[in-house]
């Protein structure tokens, strides 16, 4: 049996279950599990950034591979691809080849458009600050912010960089500056419902309920490092909000 | 308070949490049962606010229902619970305290603002606990009343 085949193999399926925004257990879980199937005896190591595998020949020799995972949205279609894969191979392990093939073509599964994206951000803003207490005409103050702040996170980030806490400044500055221009020009009447409801696509909500199921499945680390993520996010928003609040209060 | 104060919110929310099912990428029925999610979680927590006491505790029976309804529809799904927790627990997610936190601290409110602070971190510890432990139950019992895994 190729050996490097198989922990390339594993390491493959753990690199996208990680790229798709998955727990660290679940990934973890999934390589494990994985790699018993084909009758190895895996050790798994995975932290929000990197994943570790290593396996023992049966001559002794230990093979580890390490991969560092850049940072990453969410993509559940995915998430759901490599759980469906990987409970197959469990159940009716492939050649390794096949099962290789398998692996390569999941990111190749369904994916909506910029277009409809950027609509799912509009439907959430907008909604949102229906949800919030604000009027027709807020909503649709906040559909428009929602569309500038969704292709500013869809397309412009290269222009925002990849630091999560500057990109979330510049978003929620981006949102409140909106929403504030918005009113000022008379089309909004409740700033609150506005500027919360654009805010709630950048809140980590995803990253809080990761964060809390991490440190109750064990994995301290990682639920700290995603603790950290929050806060940082939330400081982040908090800031770049105030921004615009505080300039055109004294303009 | 009539039924169209509890029917608007969640409704407001069911059609907010497709939209933001659609940014995470979920195809299919899957974005429904995320914004159901939402709207039920809503409804409890609007239920709890007015006929027990304290948004906190509104806000952990909330997530405890979204937790079971998530693992539930995730079993019948066969698929990870993840992508419907998250989404369904957004409208819950403090996104309204963090703003109000922030306009207090810019406003000089230095007592509202702390009391703001510690009343979204108590929501947010909630929310996490509620959701988390339901998660936590279901697994240990699901396999025992051989309900098939996740």
């Amino acid at each position: 049996m190729d050996y490097d085949k198989l922990l390339n193999l594993g390491m493959e399926l753990g690199r996208r279950l990680m790229a798709s925004g998955a727990e660290i257990y679940r990934v973890e879980e999934s390589v494990q599990r994985l790699l018993s199937a084909y009758g190895l005896e895996p050790q798994v190591f995975a932290i929000p950034n990197c994943l570790l595998v290593s396996v023992t020949t049966p001559q002794g020799n230990p093979i580890t591979s390490m991969c560092r995972i850049p940072s990453h949205g969410t993509d559940i279609e995915l998430l759901e691809r490599c759980n469906q894969l990987c409970r197959q191979l469990c159940q009716n392990p492939l050649p390794v080849e096949e099962a290789r093939r398998l692996v390569g073509e999941l990111p190749q599964g369904r994916r909506f458009s910029p277009k409809i994206l950027l609509l799912g951000y509009g439907m959430t803003t907008a909604f949102f600050s229906l949800f919030f207490g604000g009027g027709m005409q807020d909503g649709l103050c906040a559909l428009i912010c929602g569309l500038v702040v969704g292709s500013s996170i869809l397309f412009a980030q290269r222009l925002t960089g990849s630091n999560v806490f500057f990109r979330t400044v510049v978003n929620a500055a981006l949102a409140s500056a909106l929403a504030t221009l918005l009113v000022k020009m008379g089309l909004g009447s409740n700033l609150e419902a506005i500027t919360i409801g654009t805010l709630m696509v950048l809140v980590p909500g995803m990253a809080l309920t990761n964060a809390m199921r991490e440190i109750m499945a064990g994995d301290i680390f990682s639920g700290l490092h995603h603790t950290a993520e929050v806060l940082l996010v939330a400081t982040a928003i908090a800031l770049g909000t105030a921004v615009p609040m505080l300039l055109s209060r004294h303009l | 308070m009539n039924l169209l104060d509890y029917v608007l919110p969640c409704l407001w929310a069911f059609l907010a949490c497709v939209g933001f099912g659609l940014v995470f990428n979920i195809q299919g029925v899957g974005v429904l049962i995320c914004g159901l999610g939402a709207g039920l979680g809503w409804l409890v927590y609007l239920v709890c606010v007015n006929f027990l006491t304290g948004d906190i505790f509104s806000a952990f029976v909330a997530a405890m229902a979204i937790g079971v309804y998530s693992e539930i529809m995730a079993r019948i799904r066969r698929c990870p619970v993840t992508g419907y927790l998250q989404v369904a627990l957004l409208p819950l997610v403090p996104g309204a305290g963090i703003y109000y936190t922030m306009r207090y601290c810019v406003e000089g409110e230095t007592q509202l603002f702390l009391s703001t602070l510690l009343h979204t971190f108590g929501f947010a510890a909630a929310l996490s606990i509620g959701a988390m432990l339901t998660s936590s139950v279901l697994r240990a019992l699901l396999p025992k009343l051989r309900l098939g895994r996740e």
